[in-house]
C-alpha cells in the first residue's frame, strides 16, 4: 500500500532522508520513531506530496505521487502534527467541503458527516466556527475529516498532540480498528508508548536513515536486547556517537 | 516487486471533476464570507457602521475634488479635441504606473499567499488539482491588491463621467472595464512570481530586488526627458503642447492602460442619437472585447503555467528553505545594534527583535522601497520648477503637497507593518507575556521602532524635495516639524489601534491590514495627514503670497499672517500631540488588561 523506492531529499547541502525503502502493507499500522530532525517529518511530507524526492519514488497503493499524484491524494487521509481548519467555517462545514473535496455524493456525504460527528464525539461544537475551537477539538475535527472517504492509506503526524485521555483512547483504539480492517497507517511518533501499544511495525529513524524495522520484538533480538525497553533500545539507536567513538572506529 | 494497484475506485468518493471543483470552492467562499459578515454583524456593529462612514466620507472627499478638477480641465480646455487628448494623455500615464504597480504588489502578494500559507499545504494534501489550489490563492491576491484601485479609482472614473456629461453606458462599462484591466497585470505579476521560485528559488529575493531596481530605473529612464529640458517657459501653451507630447509614451497602442482610457473617453462620448456618438460606443465595446480577451488569455497562460511550475516550485522553495541559513542571517546584525545602545536594555532589546524580523522579511518592506525610490525620482523632477516658476507660492504649495504625498506613502507603510505589530506576535505573545516587563514597555518599543524607523527616511525625502524646490530655510524648518510630527502621529495611531483591535488569529499582515483595525487605522492615518498638512500650508501659502501679490483685506495683513502662521504651526503641534496620545493611551489602556 505505501511503498517508498530508494528514496532520498536533501536540503541544499544537508541530507535529510537517505536511500529510504519501505514497504508498509495492508492492513498494517507503522509507528516511525526518531530523534528531532532525524527526518520524519521530511519522509511524511514525501509520502503526502508535499515534497518531491531529491530521488527515489513514493507511491500510494501503486500510484506514484510525482506523476500520479491526484489518484494517489485521492486514497489518502492525512492527519498533521498542526491541524489546518477554516476559522470561518463550522466543524460541519469544513466536513462537508472536505467530502466533497474527496468525491463524496450527496447522501452518501451526509450519512458519512454524521458517523464522523458521533464518532469523534463533535456534536458539542460541530457547529461553532472553527475559530472558536481548543487544539483538541480541532485536532479530533481533523481525524474526523482524514477518515470521511474511508482512505485506504492514512498518514498520521504526531497523532496524540492535544488530545485529552479519552479522545486518545478512542483514537488509539479507532487506529487500531481501522488497520484491522485493511487499512494502512502510517504514523510518526515522539510517544513510543503510543508505539508499542498498537503499531505492528516499528521503524527508527536517526541521522536520515532508517536504523531500525521490525516488530519490537525482532528489533529487540536483532539488537540482541531482549531484556530492554522501546526506551532503552530507541537511546541507544537514537544516540550521537561520541567524538572518542569515531575516533576508535578511525584507528 | 510491487504491490498490486488499488485504483481510486476502490475508495468511497471519485475524482472530481473541474466543474464540481469550481463548486466546492465557490461554496467554500461563499459560507466564509456569509459566516464573516454574519458574524461581524452580530458582534461589531459599530465598527463596521464606523468604517463604512469613514470610507464613505473619503470617496465623497475624492469624487468632490476630482469633479472640481474635470470642471477646471473642462473650462480651461475648451476646445473639445485637446481637452480629450489631455485626458487621454492623463489618464494613460496614470493607468500605466497602475500595471507597474499591480503587477508588483499581485507577484508579491501571491508569493506569500501560494508558498507561505497553511492553506496551501493542507489543500495539496488532497486531491484538489493544483491549478485549482492557485487559482484560489490567485483570486485572493487579486483582490487585495486592487480594491483599493478599485474604491479610491472609481470617483475619479465617475467624476470624469459627470464632467463630460457621459451617459448610463459610460457607468455600466467602468466595472467590466476596471475588472479586466486589473487582470492583465494580476496575471504577469503570477507569472513572474511563478517562475521566479520553480526557477530561480535561491535568488528569489535579490530577484524581487532586482525587479523593483528595474521599475524604478525604467520610470527614470521615461521620466526624466519629460521632466528636463523644456524649450518653452513654463506653463505656457508651448510647454504644455510639449509636455504633452513627452508623456505620450504612455500611449503606446500596444499597451492595455492605453485600450483602457481610450475606451473609457470612447464610452464617456458615445450616444444613441448621433452617428458620431454611436461610432463612439461601438469603439468602446471593442476596446473592452479587446481588454477582456486579452486578460483571458493572460488567464489561461498563468493557469498553464501553475499547472507546469506551482507544485514542483512549492517543493524547491520549502526545500530551500529548510536549508542553513545562519551566515545569510548573521552578517549583518552588528548595525542592528549599534544604533540601539542609548536605550535601556530591555527596550533595546525588543526594538531590535521587530528591526531583526522586519529586515529578514524582504517580501514585506522592497514595495516600499519602490515608493520612496520612485518618490525621490519625483522630486528630483520638481528641481526644474524652482527655476521656472515665478510665485513663491506655487513653490509653497507644491512641497507642501510633496509633503502630504510622504505621509500617505508612510501611512500606508505604518497600516501595513506597524498596526499588525502586536497582532503578529500571535500564539508566540506568551514569549513576551511571561518576560519580566511591563506590558506599556511592549507597546512603546514598537512605538519607538516605528518612529525612528520612519522619521530617518521621510526627513531625508522632505529635505529632498525642498532643496530641489530651493525653498527658504524658515519653511524648510517648517516641513521638517511637520515631518516629524506625521511621523510621531501615524506611528501613534498605528501601534495603538494595532493593540486597540489585535487580530491574534491571522499570521498573515496583509490579512491584519486589510481587517477593520486596518482600515480603521488607514482612514484615521489620511484624515490626520489632510489636517495637519492643510494647518500648516495654508497660512504659509498665504503668508509667501504676500511677498509678491499686495494686500487683499485687513485680515491678510502681513502683522495678521504672522500670527495665522504661528497659530497654524501651533495647531498642527497640537494635533500631532493628540493624534500620538490619544490612541497610544487608548493602546495601553487595552493592551494592559488583555489576557491570552
Amino acid at each position: 500500500m505505501i511503498e517508498l523506492e530508494h528514496v532520498s531529499r536533501t536540503y541544499g547541502q544537508k541530507l535529510a532522508v537517505a536511500d529510504l525503502s519501505l514497504t508498509v502493507p495492508r492492513g498494517e499500522l507503522f509507528a516511525l520513531l526518531g530523534a528531532n530532525g532525524a527526518g520524519k517529518t521530511t519522509t511524511i511530507k514525501m509520502l503526502v506530496g508535499l515534497l518531491r524526492p531529491t530521488s527515489g519514488t513514493v507511491r500510494i497503493c501503486g500510484h506514484d505521487m510525482a506523476s500520479d499524484g491526484r489518484a494517489a491524494c485521492q486514497l489518502l487521509g492525512y492527519v498533521p502534527d498542526e491541524p489546518y481548519l477554516y476559522e470561518k467555517l463550522s466543524g460541519r462545514e469544513f466536513l462537508h467541503f472536505i467530502a466533497g473535496m474527496y468525491g463524496l455524493a450527496m447522501a452518501e456525504r451526509q450519512e458519512r458527516v454524521r458517523q464522523a460527528i458521533e464518532q469523534f464525539n463533535l456534536e458539542g461544537f460541530v457547529d461553532d466556527l472553527c475559530e472558536t475551537y481548543s487544539h483538541g477539538m480541532k485536532q479530533r475535527t481533523v481525524f474526523a475529516a482524514a477518515l470521511l472517504h474511508d482512505p485506504a492509506v492514512l498518514v498520521i503526524d504526531e497523532p496524540m498532540v492535544g488530545l485529552d485521555p479519552r479522545s486518545a483512547r478512542i483514537v488509539k483504539d479507532l487506529l487500531r480498528a481501522h488497520a484491522t480492517a485493511g487499512m494502512t497507517i502510517f504514523m510518526s511518533t515522539h510517544s513510543l508508548a503510543v508505539a508499542e501499544e498498537i503499531a505492528d511495525r516499528i521503524g527508527i529513524f536517526a541521522h536520515g536513515r532508517l536504523r531500525c524495522l521490525g516488530t519490537l520484538s525482532e528489533i529487540k533480538h536483532e539488537l540482541h536486547a531482549d531484556e530492554a525497553s522501546l526506551e532503552q533500545l530507541f537511546l541507544d539507536v537514537t544516540a550521537e556517537p561520541s567524538t572518542a567513538t569515531l575516533l576508535a572506529e578511525k584507528l | 516487486m510491487h504491490l498490486p494497484a488499488i485504483t481510486v475506485e476502490h475508495s468511497l468518493g471519485r475524482l472530481t471533476s473541474i466543474a464540481e471543483e469550481a463548486a466546492l470552492f465557490h461554496e467554500l467562499r461563499r459560507r466564509t464570507l456569509s459566516n464573516l459578515v454574519s458574524r461581524a454583524l452580530e458582534q461589531s456593529r459599530l465598527r463596521i457602521a464606523l468604517v463604512v462612514l469613514l470610507t464613505a466620507l473619503l470617496w465623497v472627499a475624492l469624487f468632490f475634488v476630482f469633479t472640481d478638477a474635470f470642471r477646471f480641465v473642462s473650462v480651461s480646455l475648451e476646445d473639445t479635441n485637446t481637452r480629450n487628448e489631455t485626458i487621454r494623455s492623463l489618464m494613460s500615464l496614470f493607468f500605466a504606473s497602475l500595471v507597474v504597480m499591480l503587477a508588483f504588489s499581485t507577484g508579491i502578494l501571491a508569493y506569500g499567499n501560494l508558498y507561505s500559507s497553511q492553506e496551501v499545504r493542507f489543500l495539496l494534501t488532497t486531491p484538489v488539482r493544483d491549478e485549482r489550489v492557485f487559482l484560489h490563492k490567485f483570486q485572493e491576491a487579486i483582490f487585495l491588491s486592487t480594491w483599493a484601485f478599485l474604491l479610491l479609482g472609481s470617483p475619479v472614473l465617475l467624476a470624469y463621467g459627470l464632467a463630460e456629461g457621459a451617459g448610463w453606458w459610460y457607468y455600466g462599462a467602468l466595472l467590466p472595464y476596471a475588472l479586466a484591466f486589473a487582470y492583465i497585470p494580476g496575471c504577469l505579476g503570477a507569472i513572474a512570481c511563478l517562475l521566479i521560485v520553480r526557477y530561480l528559488p535561491t535568488r528569489r529575493v535579490k530577484l524581487f530586488g532586482v525587479g523593483g531596481a528595474v521599475v524604478v530605473v525604467a520610470v527614470a529612464a521615461i521620466a526624466w526627458p519629460a521632466v528636463f529640458g523644456f524649450r518653452h517657459a513654463w506653463l505656457t501653451p508651448g510647454w504644455f503642447e510639449e509636455a504633452l507630447a513627452r508623456v505620450r509614451f504612455a500611449e503606446y497602442r500596444l499597451l492595455p492602460n492605453w485600450w483602457l482610457s481610450s475606451g473609457l473617453l470612447e464610452a464617456a462620448h458615445g450616444s444613441s442619437s448621433s452617428m458620431l456618438g454611436r461610432e463612439a460606443l461601438w469603439e468602446c465595446l471593442l476596446f473592452l472585447a479587446l481588454l477582456t480577451s486579452n486578460a483571458l488569455m493572460l488567464h489561461l497562460l498563468t493557469m498553464a503555467c501553475a499547472r507546469r511550475v506551482f507544485r514542483t516550485g512549492y517543493t524547491v522553495l520549502h526545500a530551500d528553505r529548510s536549508s542553513d541559513r545562519r551566515i545569510s542571517a548573521a552578517h549583518a546584525e552588528p548595525w542592528l545594534t549599534a544604533p540601539g545602545s542609548l536605550l535601556p536594555e530591555r527596550l533595546r532589546l525588543l526594538v531590535l527583535k521587530d528591526l531583526k524580523l522586519f529586515r529578514r522579511d524582504p517580501v514585506q518592506w522592497s514595495q516600499f522601497i519602490v515608493f520612496f525610490a520612485l518618490l525621490v525620482l519625483y522630486f528630483f523632477s520638481t528641481r526644474k520648477l524652482s527655476f521656472d516658476v515665478e510665485y513663491a507660492a506655487w513653490v509653497n504649495m507644491i512641497s507642501f503637497l510633496n509633503l502630504a504625498i510622504i505621509g500617505l506613502i508612510l501611512s500606508t507603510f505604518t497600516t501595513r507593518f506597524i498596526f499588525p505589530l502586536i497582532s503578529i506576535e500571535g500564539r508566540r505573545f506568551w514569549i513576551l507575556g511571561l518576560l519580566p516587563v511591563r506590558r506599556d514597555m511592549i507597546l512603546w518599543s514598537k512605538f519607538l521602532f516605528a518612529v525612528f524607523g520612519s522619521w530617518i527616511p521621510c526627513s531625508l525625502l522632505a529635505v529632498l524635495s525642498d532643496v530641489m524646490l530651493g525653498v527658504t530655510a524658515d519653511l524648510m524648518l517648517v516641513h521638517l516639524l511637520i515631518c516629524a510630527l506625521l511621523c510621531l502621529g501615524l506611528s501613534g495611531i498605528a501601534v495603538g489601534l494595532g493593540a486597540r483591535f489585535p487580530n491574534f488569529r491571522h499570521e498573515s499582515p496583509a490579512r491584519i491590514a486589510a481587517g477593520f483595525g486596518g482600515t480603521l487605522t488607514l482612514v484615521i492615518s489620511t484624515t490626520y495627514i489632510m489636517a495637519i498638512v492643510v494647518l500648516a500650508a495654508v497660512p504659509c501659502h498665504f503668508y509667501s503670497a504676500l511677498a509678491t501679490t499686495a494686500e487683499v483685506s485687513e485680515w491678510f495683513s502681513s502683522e495678521k499672517l504672522s500670527l495665522w502662521w504661528s497659530a497654524g504651526l501651533g495647531a498642527s503641534i497640537v494635533l500631532g500631540i493628540t493624534a500620538t496620545v490619544v490612541p497610544l493611551r487608548l493602546g495601553l489602556q487595552w493592551f494592559r488588561r488583555i489576557e491570552f
